[in-house]
């Protein structure tokens, strides 16, 4: 009986490789561009609920939160708050910051990485100008 | 049979209570959240879980280690503007990825998940809001402020 678990321990460590460094958020490379739009901030009027994120997470923008155009890319406006730090996050955690298209949300944008990384289907944000 | 089991529960239990932090709580401390040169962010580094507390990996930030991730610990470092990347590794590594801006404060609050042999301990950006009131209870146990780099 212990000879068969060891075995599978064995089987499963040497089959798997490092099973925990598996998932990661898939982003397209890109570079943030500066803004020439007008509308520079906005607050959200109640609470979103966003749960098609990579790796089965959810995140939950807050309401009455500011966020502050930051740059564009050619998916949307980049913006970021301060009175929120937000993550997309599966082995690894990235900073991120919302894409957002016509009072949208499209994807998420990573500083650090410089990278996009789309949401399935856009959520409209119930935006406060 | 008995004796043995009760010096195996004394040695776990002091080997929990030997692997969480033991300096000024925050509270006492009472450290600025703003580094004194506004050229410059700080970066709040701080456990408030005690589970897993036997495992307390080195925390790397750029590559430089500059303090331990420890149960119930905190400790914090200034640095320049930029892009930084916190990681613990234990049986794998885990990173966090963020920007620090000029006169930021940022809050990084680590967990600890299950693992295949040992627990993942990890970082997570978190408001400040949320920081500072989780940050109360921990005690200092002294970071690299001074960067190499």
């Amino acid at each position: 009986m212990g000879r068969i678990f060891a075995l599978l321990i064995l089987v499963v460590v040497t089959t798997s490789g490092c099973p925990f460094n598996l998932a990661d958020v898939r982003f397209l490379p890109t570079e943030m561009q500066a803004s020439a739009k007008s509308e520079r901030t906005f607050a959200l009027a109640k609470e979103v609920e966003i749960s098609q994120l990579p790796c089965g997470y959810s995140r939950t923008l807050r309401n009455g939160t500011r966020w502050d155009l930051v740059g564009e890319l050619p998916k949307g406006a980049i913006y970021r708050s301060k009175d929120q730090s937000l993550t997309l996050e599966c082995s690894n955690v990235y900073e991120a910051y919302l894409v957002i298209e016509e009072d949208s949300l499209v994807g998420f944008y990573l500083p650090v990485e410089k990278g996009f990384v789309r949401v399935s289907d856009p959520i409209r944000l119930p935006i406060k100008k | 049979m008995e004796r043995m089991l009760r010096l195996v529960i004394c040695i776990g239990f002091s080997m929990l209570l030997s692997s969480c932090a033991s300096g000024m709580k925050f509270t006492q401390a009472n450290p600025s959240l703003a580094p004194p040169n506004p050229e410059f962010g700080r970066i709040f580094f701080y456990r408030p879980s005690v589970a897993g507390a036997a495992i307390r990996p080195d925390v790397m930030l750029n590559g430089e280690k500059v303090g331990e991730a420890i149960s119930h610990g905190f400790f914090y470092v200034d640095r320049p503007a930029g892009n930084y990347e916190a990681m613990t590794s234990t049986e794998v590594s885990r990173k966090l990825s963020f920007v620090l801006e000029k006169g930021q404060t940022r809050f990084v609050r680590f967990k600890i998940s299950l693992g295949f042999f040992v627990g993942h301990v990890y970082g997570e950006l978190v408001d400040q809001s949320v920081g500072l009131e989780e940050i109360q209870e921990c005690k200092y146990t002294g970071g690299n402020n001074q960067s190499n780099k």
